[in-house]
């Protein structure tokens, strides 16, 4: 239990790499991820204002003449706000597509997928982001940046939402195409392994419909691998993040990052790491969440040590 | 004859009533109203005449501390405060002289140490309190505290010594100055009057500093200006009201300001005041780029941009020509050794192109400058200074002369090298944000490449510019532009002053380095207590001279001063001195029916 | 095999894209800091064959551009002078491969310059900048990614082969790094960098940056491998006979890495392009005057070049074709590497 409590605290990221190199069996996967028990590790560059962490301050940003928590929370909030929808709009879309394109796997709308996703994969996000931008300032569409119009206090609670979603379709767009192609190929990818396995062909044999197999038996069977991506995925989506709230004026960490370090405001820089270092954590601790409770064989596991 | 008993009771009647009717008069309350009814005096405008009613909106870059004049140091604060306060003398900004405000007229005594003003009769604060000469008495005692360390101080001490007020009857003040100053009554304007009333206690506590915030301005702060404080959304926007009790009208007699409110929204940067002023959202745009500028005249729909002509902004490259501590490293002393050398920076100054500057960075909306007098301040300018065209031959012969030679590189290219053999490489700062002065950066980084130099453009954030510029010193040429806030020479007396904080090349010193820098001293100040405007130019010519001969900052260009508002802005002239579109605030209405100021 | 020829032919694309931008002095008409400031943001030539009178001419010409009366930056074609295009032309003069000065271009015109995808603000020719630009980002991919592997290769051979505390220092710090936004972390280790660097000391620093937390996941992936192979059997024989761990390493070990390598590089090469370009982009990466892909649209931030000068972004399409390649060669090596499956044998031993 004391193991597994350590695993799960841990950034597991052990299921990015060896997850994705195929050669890997997933069983090893979990066995390497019990036997590291890993406490947190507390970074020892950070150590030099603990102190001011634990009195919550992170430091003092000569910048804004303020503690350097306050200025965070705000814009991590609104970071929080465009990663949580991109990932469940990104995963939303990628699932489906995924296992869809798992199952017809060879035949024509396989590949039309695969060249789609592979015709974005090659766009880099700078020039998405860009352009993106371009096309919300000519088409007028889209407001080209920010978060909130002018009258957004003065606005109903209706047109907040709107205007609200108004000014975050853009940003959520790019980082769900920019993190789309690789999920898509993933999921497609560990759901074609198991749709081989031999208790889905019993399963099938057994007369169950197509769709209850690949959704109730299959998916499930494949939730150890794409849980473990969606952990990964959450790190992409913040990299990712940080350009396009810059390019696109979200008021998220990226600009007050990124203006950190043009003023050489280095507790923010250092806070805004760290932040973003505890959502991904976070992320990736919900991932373990899942996985244990999605997969037995783990629970199982982790009761024997 | 015997008086009838009637007539003799009627006629007490009526003298008693007589009587009661004299006391009552006499009583403050009444007296006072009458007053009030009476005797405001306004000030009356000419121009054009507007609609009453309407609302405008303005984009600010950025968010303003406060409100209150004592503290205010960042433009954007000014920049609100202005429309909130008023000051005794005020220049037009159009004409550029002055004109009666506060107090409807002045007296200069003939050995120029005394001003008397009259004050205006009947004028309120926005709160409702009248003005007197108390107010003014309190107003000038705190800008002069030296405990409240008051931005204005600096300015009312002239001859050494700060100005003394005094009070001579309810309605009329006198100034006392130890030296004669050529500024004359210029100086007053921008300085805010006071309410003694709801200043007095703070001041007293010392709490001066804590008042006047834009969350508590509304309760606490009551001015003279055309608008007041309504409401404040923290990161969104400022919302300003109408001054019941404004003193001026226009020529029909009715109250300005014209507007019921005035809206300042935040936003953070220049590119996104041009998107809310395109889309309708903000009224008039200013202090535009020219880039932005040429954008938005290319659609003009619904709206008219207009370019004001030259203004008073002056952008320089200069080199850091401080002392060298005794932790400076013997590369900054190398390259301070290059840039001490007249030589050198009248070479640089040659081989900068300044009509590139003009037309790339401004877009042809901007002029050429080589001293320090922009051309929107059509008085002040030595016309006799030389404006030497671009000449790498001349840039060349210069630094020859002053002992560099080049080296001819294996792919043909030279590089210029000092008295020493070392190549001569160094980096100019400029500003991150403002893409104007990073465009003359790299243009004058090419143009050095064509001596030899070596330049790298580093931009900096603001901030950090300033800092390494005034306080860390440590840099080795920087970029940067300063906008005067007036024609008068006075306005820009901390560049020419070499104790001055903005004598950028070397900033605030306890004594002149060189004897130039000395010379320069001694002009400006005999300009300061000259009487005449004669006098004054003839020692401010002087002054430029010396400027343009040892070019401690190369002169590059000066912009246009660009601006736009809806046509249903009326009596929208855009001055070339600050607050360039507000200046007439009270003056401008909306001419179309409807009462919102969006599209 | 088909995967052979596959990867064979990526390889072969990839060669010819990257031998353009190597040449890029050859290809590309004029130098990338070149100003004409005459002609700021001109807009895309476009090469006729066909002239105004309608004749035909068997060699492409272009026409040159007038500004427009009163305005700054429109422009229209003068449609009265056509300037026919020249193939291997001399012009200015740089040195091919770094070492060999030519002044051979591929084209130019006789009277006007030639700017196939339009200038920028000081009126550089950005089809020239592209090319060069490609260098300078190109490189920083390379040397980035070759720094990352063979920090990762030494810290993963390290801790695969000798186990113990080494193994767990080196893969828990590995795994900080892992765990942290890697752009979060490459911005912050930019900001504790001097910000006013040369373009030369801002290039190797980039790349060190981008080493310096790209190590991570390559080490890991050693590991796995030094892991399994130390265990083969003719390892084993070889210690048995008296091999020292250094032999070992190099003569059975490593090479087993090689494949993991190689497709890490086909990963991460495209990755660390593209880290260049965010830096640059940000105004954090390689500084002005030089160009790279990432400084070439920094200033598309600006509204008002966003809104009028369309062809700036074109610098951002510019990395496609070579990320393309690169996906191909990673899946084809991918595919290769499955036929091998080395390592789900070793792994089946765990320690």
């Amino acid at each position: 239990m004391l193991t597994f409590l350590f695993t799960t605290l841990a950034p597991g990221n052990y299921f990015d790499e060896m997850r994705l190199n195929p050669q890997i069996a997933p069983e090893t996967v979990a066995a390497l991820r019990a036997q590291y028990q890993l406490d947190r590790p507390l970074p020892v560059r950070y150590l030099y204002w603990l102190n001011s962490v634990v009195h919550g301050e992170m430091g003092f940003s000569f910048a804004y003449n303020s503690a350097v928590a306050p200025i965070l929370l705000a814009r991590a909030r609104n970071t929080l706000l465009l990663t949580i929808v991109a990932t469940l709009l990104a995963w939303g879309i990628a699932l489906p597509l995924g296992v869809w394109s798992a199952e017809r796997r060879g035949r024509l709308p396989d590949r039309v997928l695969s060249l789609g996703t592979a015709a974005l994969l090659v766009i880099p996000e700078l020039g998405l982001v860009l352009g993106l931008l371009m096309f919300a300032v000519r088409s007028g569409w889209f407001p080209a940046g920010g978060m909130a119009s002018v009258e957004f206090e003065s606005l109903t609670f209706i047109h907040k939402v709107r205007d609200l979603a108004l000014h975050m379709t853009l940003p959520v767009v790019a980082l769900v195409l920019s993190a789309l192609p690789l999920l898509i190929r993933h999921v497609r990818a560990a759901v074609a392994d198991v749709l081989d396995a031999p208790f889905l062909l019993a399963a099938q044999g057994h007369g169950v419909p197509k769709r209850t197999l690949l959704y109730r038996y299959a998916l499930p069977a494949a939730a150890n691998p794409l849980i473990s991506l969606f952990g990964f995925s959450i790190g992409g989506l913040l990299s990712g993040s940080l350009l396009i709230e810059v390019v696109m004026s979200w008021p998220g960490l990226g600009p007050l990052l990124l203006e950190a370090i043009l003023s050489r405001d280095l507790y923010v820089v250092v806070g805004g790491v760290l932040f973003s270092t505890l959502f991904l954590a976070g992320g990736n601790f919900l991932a373990d969440m899942l996985l244990y409770w999605a997969d037995p064989r783990i629970r199982r596991e982790s009761s024997l040590r | 004859m015997r008086i009838s008993r009637a007539k003799f009771q009627s006629f007490w009647m009526l003298l008693s009533l007589l009587l009661l009717f004299v006391v009552f008069l006499g009583h403050p309350a009444i007296a006072s109203s009458q007053q009030r009814d009476t005797k405001e005096e306004l000030l009356a405008l000419p121009g054009e005449l507007g609609r009453s009613g309407g609302r405008l909106v303005v984009a600010l870059r950025g968010e303003p501390k406060t409100l209150n004049p004592l503290i205010a140091a960042d433009s954007r604060s000014r920049e609100v405060i202005a429309v909130m306060q008023a000051d005794l003398v005020h220049i037009n900004r159009a004409t550029q002289l002055t004109e009666p405000a506060l107090a409807k007229s002045w007296k200069i005594s003939p050995d120029g140490l005394q001003y008397t003003l009259v004050l205006r009769q009947g004028i309120k604060f926005s709160d409702g309190q009248p003005l007197g000469a108390d107010d003014v008495i309190f107003t000038f005692q705190v800008y002069l505290d030296e405990n409240v360390h008051a931005p204005q101080r600096d300015l009312l001490i002239v001859g050494g010594k700060p100005i003394t007020v005094r009070k001579v009857d309810g309605q009329t003040v006198v100034f006392q100055l130890a030296k004669t100053y050529g500024v004359g009554e210029r100086l007053f304007d921008g300085l805010a009057i006071l309410p003694k009333h709801l200043l007095e206690k703070p001041y007293q506590e010392g709490k001066l500093a804590q008042i006047g915030t834009l969350e508590t301005a509304a309760k606490q702060w009551a001015g003279l200006g055309p608008f007041r404080m309504k409401e404040y959304v923290a990161g969104q926007r400022l919302i300003l009201e109408r001054n019941p009790y404004y003193w001026k009208a226009d020529t029909q007699g009715n109250r300005l300001p014209y507007l019921d409110e005035l809206v300042f929204l935040f936003v953070p940067n220049a590119d996104a005041q041009v998107l809310k002023f395109e889309s309708g959202e903000s009224d008039v745009i200013s202090q535009l780029g020219a880039e932005n500028f040429s954008v938005l005249s290319r659609q003009q729909k619904g709206y008219v941009m207009t370019d004001a002509g030259p203004g008073l902004e002056y952008n320089f490259l200069f080199f850091n020509l401080n002392a060298p501590g005794e932790k400076a490293s013997s590369e900054m002393r190398r390259k301070q050794e290059w840039f001490r050398e007249v030589k050198f920076r009248q070479a640089v100054s040659n081989a900068v192109d300044r009509e590139a500057i003009v037309r790339l960075a401004y877009q042809g909306r901007g002029t050429a400058i080589w001293g320090l007098v922009a051309p929107g301040n059509r008085r002040w300018g030595n016309e006799k200074l030389a404006h030497p065209a671009r000449s790498l031959d001349r840039a060349r012969a210069l630094l020859r002369e002053a002992g560099f030679s080049w080296s001819n590189g294996p792919d043909g290219e030279s590089t210029l090298q000092d008295a020493q053999g070392k190549p001569v490489e160094f980096s100019i700062l400029t500003s991150s944000s403002n893409a104007d002065r990073a465009k003359m950066a790299a243009l004058i980084q090419d143009d050095l490449k064509q001596l030899g130099m070596r330049v790298q453009v580093v931009p900096l954030e603001f901030r950090s510019l300033l800092d390494r510029v005034t306080q860390s010193k440590e840099y080795d040429a920087c970029v940067m532009g300063i906008a005067s806030f007036d024609a008068d020479p006075n306005s820009d007396i901390n560049v020419w002053l070499s104790s001055g904080g903005t004598h950028l090349w070397n900033p605030s010193q306890a004594y002149p380095a060189t004897p130039w820098e000395a010379e320069i001293d001694r002009l400006i100040e005999e300009q300061m207590s000259a009487r005449t405007f004669e006098q004054r130019k003839k020692l401010y010519d002087r002054a430029q001279e010396i400027l343009s001969e040892k070019q401690p900052m190369i002169f590059l260009a000066s912009p246009d001063i660009l601006a736009g508002a809806k046509n249903s802005v009326g009596n929208f002239h855009p001055a070339v001195l600050e607050p360039y579109v507000l200046w007439n605030v009270e003056q401008l209405y909306r001419k179309s029916a409807t009462e919102n100021g969006t599209r | 095999m088909k995967n052979w020829h596959a990867f064979t032919r990526w390889l072969i694309a990839l060669g010819v894209l990257h031998g353009i931008v190597l040449c890029a002095g050859f290809f590309a008409p004029y130098g990338p800091s070149e100003q004409d400031r005459k002609s700021p943001y001109l807009p895309p030539m476009r090469v006729h064959f066909v002239d105004g009178q309608g004749h035909f001419h068997l060699r492409p010409f272009v026409y040159s551009f007038r500004l427009r009366d009163g305005s700054f930056d429109q422009y229209e074609e003068d449609a009265a002078k056509p300037d026919p295009l020249r193939f291997f032309v001399s012009g200015w003069r740089y040195r091919l491969f770094g070492l060999l000065p030519s002044g051979l271009h591929l084209f130019g015109a006789e009277t006007t310059r030639v700017y196939l995808l339009g200038s920028d603000g000081y009126g550089r020719d950005q089809f020239s900048r592209l090319l060069f630009g490609g260098q300078v980002s190109l490189l920083a991919g390379f040397l980035g990614t070759g720094f990352a592997l063979v920090a990762g290769l030494s810290i993963g051979a390290v801790a695969g082969y000798y186990g113990g505390w080494r193994d767990d220092v080196l893969m828990r710090v590995a795994e900080l790094f892992l765990a942290l936004p890697w752009l979060y972390l490459l911005f912050a280790l930019r900001a504790f960098l001097p910000l006013a660097v040369g373009p030369l000391q801002a290039f190797f620093l980039i790349i060190a940056v981008i080493g310096a937390v790209g190590w991570a996941r390559p080490a890991r992936l050693v590991r796995a491998v030094v892991l399994s192979a130390k265990e083969r059997d003719f390892v084993r024989a070889a210690r048995g006979f008296g091999a020292t761990d250094i032999y070992l390493l190099r003569r059975h070990v490593l090479p087993e890495t090689s494949s993991v390598l190689l497709t890490q590089a086909a990963i991460l090469i495209p990755q660390y392009v593209m880290a260049e370009m965010t830096l640059s982009f940000l105004g954090l990466g390689v500084p002005e005057p030089v160009p790279s892909w990432g400084n070439l649209l920094s200033n598309l931030q600006q509204y008002s070049v966003l809104v009028s000068y369309w062809w700036m972004y074109l610098p951002a399409l510019a990395i496609v074709p070579f990320f393309l390649g690169y996906l191909g060669l990673a899946s084809s090596l991918q595919e290769r590497g499955e036929a091998y499956k080395i390592e789900r044998r070793g792994l089946g031993r765990l320690t």
